[in-house]
């Protein structure tokens, strides 16, 4: 008996890498096949990485900023020569300061339009700026400016002026992860404007959209607009999802396989609206 | 330890540069070299480990499916070091053609993952895309992270005399 206790814990020592890493291999995979189940999962490690990421994002963008002004600036000044240095710098400072300016303008025109149309909007919503896209290769997420602490919870529509951007899918205390429309885990009731048939789009992992479940005979045209239904819930009914470019008939012989562009620009989204009302239940 | 623990702010700092200036710039996978590193280098534990806790850093910073990239890269761990014993990655052609084949072992078990969560994935042009650029940029981290570690942890590891 000892002996063979002996032998398992020789074998077990020789072999204590290969154990651990299938227990922890398997432990993995149980954590991605119940992911969908609705249990918070890795809050406090969330919490943690943001705390420690975020600031290095916002570093980053501010070098970046700097940089490229610090840069303009060196290349234009390279090889001037004295009795035109102080014409060319006054140049560039009068360039940097159109630059500035123009930027300025371009972010105010931006927030104008998200003031406005969150101001004239039928439901509660509040602004926030996107501080990082999301770094996996299967997922399409952004990260804003805004947490729990700012009235953030989870599956808050997210939206701009042009349309539907996606949901919160975790709200950290001063950021939220917003899962793009684009992501394969994105699913939302919408319809066709024109002709009112009912459908799902969800993402299909790059950038584009799949209008699913329209069946062979149901009116749906390259062009029409896909606007959201109401019906989950998450999205007000009739905001913008995108407009159909492709349809084929789908290998099913059913269903029609639609493929729509999304509205809203969600590969260099800067600015949205998060919609802070929930529970929109339209009666159609 | 120190040298495995020293991963994870790079790790970090990867993270934060691909979530901002390289966004849309296809990148190296640099906590999958690591991975790779330590399981050709030092399989031990603490390898695993550094497995387990990079791949779950890509799931919460990248929003996606908690546990599929942990799971993928401790299996590309347990792979490389299973590897590791008949091949040696000593060379800048083995450590691209072993760099290049875990990514697209990474792809395949992230892709089942998510094909076992009943959805769906078509971008195998971006897995390959991914092979590539860090197959290309293996040897040089690789042999950063070597000088790294070797001076954190002065003591020689599997190889390093190569």
């Amino acid at each position: 008996m000892r002996i063979s206790e002996r032998k398992l814990s020789a074998f077990f020592k020789k072999h204590h890498t290969i154990f651990v890493s299938v227990a922890l291999a398997l432990y993995s995979l149980h954590l991605a096949l119940t992911y969908q189940k609705d249990v918070p999962r890795g809050y406090i490690v969330r919490e943690t990485l943001s705390v420690m990421v975020t600031p290095v994002e916002r570093l980053i963008l501010a070098v970046r900023g700097g940089a490229v002004g610090a840069w303009s600036r060196y290349v234009f000044l390279v090889g001037l020569t004295d009795e035109n240095a102080e014409l060319q710098r006054r140049i560039l400072e009068l360039q940097d300061e159109n630059n500035r300016l123009k930027e300025e303008a371009a972010s105010g025109r931006r927030l104008k339009d998200i003031f406005e149309y969150a101001d004239a909007a039928p439901f509660n919503a509040t602004a926030a700026s996107v501080t990082a896209y999301g770094a996996g290769l299967w997922s399409r997420t952004v990260t804003i400016n805004k947490g729990a602490a700012a009235g953030m919870d989870k599956d808050l529509a997210v939206i701009t002026s042009s349309g539907v951007v996606g949901r919160v899918i975790e709200a950290g205390t001063r950021s939220s992860t917003v899962l793009l429309a684009t992501d394969v885990r994105s699913a939302i009731d919408v319809f066709v404007e024109r002709s009112r048939t009912k459908g799902v789009v969800e993402g299909n992992g790059e950038d584009g959209l799949i209008l699913k479940y329209i069946r062979l005979d149901d009116d749906v045209s390259v062009g029409d607009r896909i606007l959201t239904s109401g019906i989950a819930g998450v999205f007000p009914k009739g905001l913008v999802v995108g407009e159909v470019v492709r349809i084929e008939k789908s290998k099913d012989n059913f269903f029609k396989y639609i493929e729509v562009r999304p509205a809203a620009n969600l590969a260099t989204v800067e600015d949205v609206i998060v919609v802070t009302d929930t529970g929109f239940h339209s009666n159609d | 330890m120190k040298e495995i623990i020293i991963f994870f702010p790079i790790a970090l700092l990867y993270a934060a540069l691909k979530g901002t200036l390289f966004a849309s710039i296809p990148l190296p996978d640099v906590p999958l070299l690591m991975v790779f590193y330590a399981a050709y280098r030092r399989p031990s534990v603490e390898g695993v480990l550094l497995a387990f806790v990079l791949g779950y850093m890509e799931d919460v910073l990248g929003g996606g499916i908690i546990g599929s990239a942990s799971f993928a890269l401790i299996a590309v761990f347990l792979a490389a070091h299973l590897l590791a014993k008949k091949v040696q990655f000593s060379t800048r052609g083995t450590r691209a053609g072993g760099a290049f084949a875990a990514v697209l072992i990474k792809g395949a078990l992230v892709y089942t993952v998510i094909r076992l969560s009943n959805l769906t994935a078509h971008i195998l042009t971006d897995v390959l895309i991914q092979a590539v650029v860090t197959a290309v940029f293996a040897p040089a981290i690789l042999t950063l992270t070597a000088r790294l570690a070797l001076r954190l942890a002065p003591a020689p590891w599997k190889g390093d005399a190569s």
